[in-house]
């Protein structure tokens, strides 16, 4: 069963969204207003999905969303009145995975968390692998950089210095990038 | 079922950046394992747009379930294994696999125990007249029942007049293990990869009988393997994985300054784990059998032999299946080239050893020699697998 934490951040207050939750079956854990510390909760009850029920999404509650999105990623569904392309693309652009205006029917509700969780989880994927790409950039930046710098301190070329550093890694147990750091780092010493 | 559909990223560049860019490479600790460790540690991937994640595993059996649960993208893995999965010998579902390249020729060996060095079975022969006069059968171990090492060791046996499945017990020990249970009595000899055959000299727990190069002189031995789902979702991902790995072993093997600082790389606590002085002598060739004699192999270790150790050559991939039918792993002959065109990315690999300059020779066959005197060369694997002395054949 998904567990679900419900942040009501509505004027009533009577919660529109818990009995349409709780008839479709989900676990719902009830958090009213954004007045509480989002991600702090989020660590505590480690929810499957988080439901923002909110009239108009305000500035604190992207704040939120941010937090949650950098340090404890979760699939994120909006249910909002709010009618403003403007913020439904800062909703977007903090880390929600849908955004909903009006109506919520209890058998809605199914496919639209699937859609969410879907698009999380692709969104997560993707994430990584240019996470993975730009340190593969970073790292081979600089260690053109240090290969550069021995070229120039060996008078030797491209191939030898490659091989040079490899075998000094090698030797070392080490990692080709962190002898290229440690080049680096001389070079910057002896300046 | 696997989703076949391309990776979110593929609009995002052009047609040949790889599709996954982060892959996790599985391996085992052996000395073989040399040209994925300094791949993802030495700056060979990076140039081809990957990261490459080692996870080392501790059994065959484990590297062959995180192959088939999507865990690893790829693994350093044995011949023979990759074949039994493919054909579905041995408890797993038939999976479709496909061997990426060769990562090398030779370099394993059979021990024996320091109680039968002691009542003098130090030769061949010596085994043989025990093997048949003992009343007690021995046991050998080797590290997969489908592996390379298994075969080598049956065929090592039945070369020498000894039916491995009738006259000897076979048990499964992964390979760091080895000499562990040799001291605990529960085995009396052992089929590995190196550096647990020169770790066993070494400790003085028994001596080396035979290379695995003496059975079969420059023998297929490991493959970086996938599933033939990995290759065709990822093609790119896996040619820039092949061209990676084929960089680093050719750099390996480019001088023996090369080959002693890798040596010193595989000794550390997170690839072999292993003394230096265990690995480095023999991935160099040089050999002490802990009878007293030394040699320089040969036909050592091999990483690369510029390209001919990393072919995926049809008649390797064949040569597994005729001896899984020898041994009655297989009931019925397969398709023998049918099975391996499947299984032997040779496209693949051509295009990523062409993009290195690095020669691909047109055949795809190769004719070998073997230690019994019989020649294989892929031509007639129906008649080879049938034509041994000793055998398991069902149904015959």
């Amino acid at each position: 069963m998904l567990r679900i934490l419900l942040i009501d951040d509505t004027e009533k207050k009577v919660g529109r969204l818990r009995t349409a939750l709780v008839e479709a079956g989900f676990e719902v854990i009830e958090a009213s207003g954004l007045t509480i510390d989002l991600p702090a909760r989020v660590e505590a009850v480690r929810p499957d999905v988080i439901l923002i029920d909110t009239e108009s999404p305000g500035r604190d509650v992207m704040d939120q969303v941010v937090l949650v999105s950098r340090d404890l990623p979760r699939p994120i569904v909006m249910f909002t009145d709010e009618h403003d392309p403007a913020v439904m693309r800062q909703a977007i652009q903090a880390g929600v995975s849908a955004y909903i205006v009006e109506g919520i029917h209890a058998r809605r509700l199914q496919p639209i968390l699937d859609v969410a969780m879907a698009r999380f989880e692709s969104d997560q994927a993707l994430k990584a692998q240019l996470q993975a790409r730009d340190q593969q950039l970073a790292e081979r930046k600089r260690i053109e950089l240090a290969k550069g710098l021995l070229m120039k301190m060996k008078d030797c070329d491209e191939e030898q210095a490659y091989t040079l550093m490899r075998r000094q890694a090698m030797s070392k147990q080490q990692k080709l990038v962190q002898v290229a750091e440690q080049i680096i780092a001389m070079h910057d010493l002896l300046g | 079922m696997t989703d076949f559909s391309p990776s979110p990223l593929a609009w995002l560049h052009g047609s040949d950046a790889p599709e996954k860019t982060s892959l996790n490479i599985g391996f085992m600790a052996l000395s073989d394992c040399a040209p994925l460790v300094v791949a993802a540690t030495q700056g060979f991937a990076q140039p081809h747009g990957l990261t490459l994640n080692l996870k080392r595993q501790t059994s065959w059996a484990g590297l062959r379930d995180g192959l088939l649960s999507g865990e690893l993208d790829a693994a350093h893995c044995l011949y023979g294994l990759t074949y039994a999965v493919h054909l579905g010998i041995g408890g797993v579902a038939p999976t479709p696999m496909a061997v990426l390249m060769g990562l090398n020729h030779n370099g394993q060996a059979i021990n024996l125990s320091p109680d039968l060095q002691a009542i003098g079975v130090t030769s061949p022969e010596a085994l043989e007249r025990h093997v048949h006069q003992s009343r007690t059968k021995l046991t050998f171990a080797q590290t997969f029942p489908t592996g390379t090492h298994a075969m080598w060791l049956y065929y090592w046996l039945a070369s020498q007049g000894i039916h491995p499945l009738q006259d000897v017990n076979s048990v499964v020990v992964p390979p760091a293990q080895m000499v562990a249970h040799l001291r605990a009595g529960r085995i009396d000899g052992f089929c590995v990869g190196e550096p647990w055959s020169a770790n066993a000299v070494n400790q003085r727990m028994g001596f080396t009988l035979a290379t695995s190069q003496s059975i079969w002189p420059d023998h297929p031995e490991k493959v970086l393997a996938s599933t033939a789902g990995f290759a065709r979702q990822y093609p790119n991902s896996a040619r820039a994985l092949v061209a990676s790995v084929l960089a680093a072993s050719r750099f390996i093997e480019q001088s023996p300054e090369n080959l002693r600082a890798t040596a010193r790389l595989l000794s550390a606590e997170n690839y072999l784990d292993a003394p230096l002085a265990d690995i480095e002598p023999r991935m160099l060739g040089d050999y002490s059998d802990g009878l007293g004699n030394h040699w320089h192999d040969a036909h050592g270790l091999r990483l690369h032999d510029d390209g001919r150790a990393n072919l995926p050559w049809l008649s390797d991939g064949m040569w597994f299946m005729t001896q899984f039918r020898r041994w009655g792993l297989l009931r019925d002959d397969p398709d023998y080239l049918a099975v391996a065109r499947e299984v032997q990315q040779l496209g693949l690999y051509r295009d990523a050893a062409t993009s290195l300059g690095i020669d691909c020779p047109v055949a795809s066959m190769r004719s070998s020699q073997l230690i019994d005197g019989s020649v294989w060369d892929g031509s007639d694997p129906h008649g080879y697998a049938h034509g041994f002395r000793l055998h398991a054949l069902s149904g015959q």
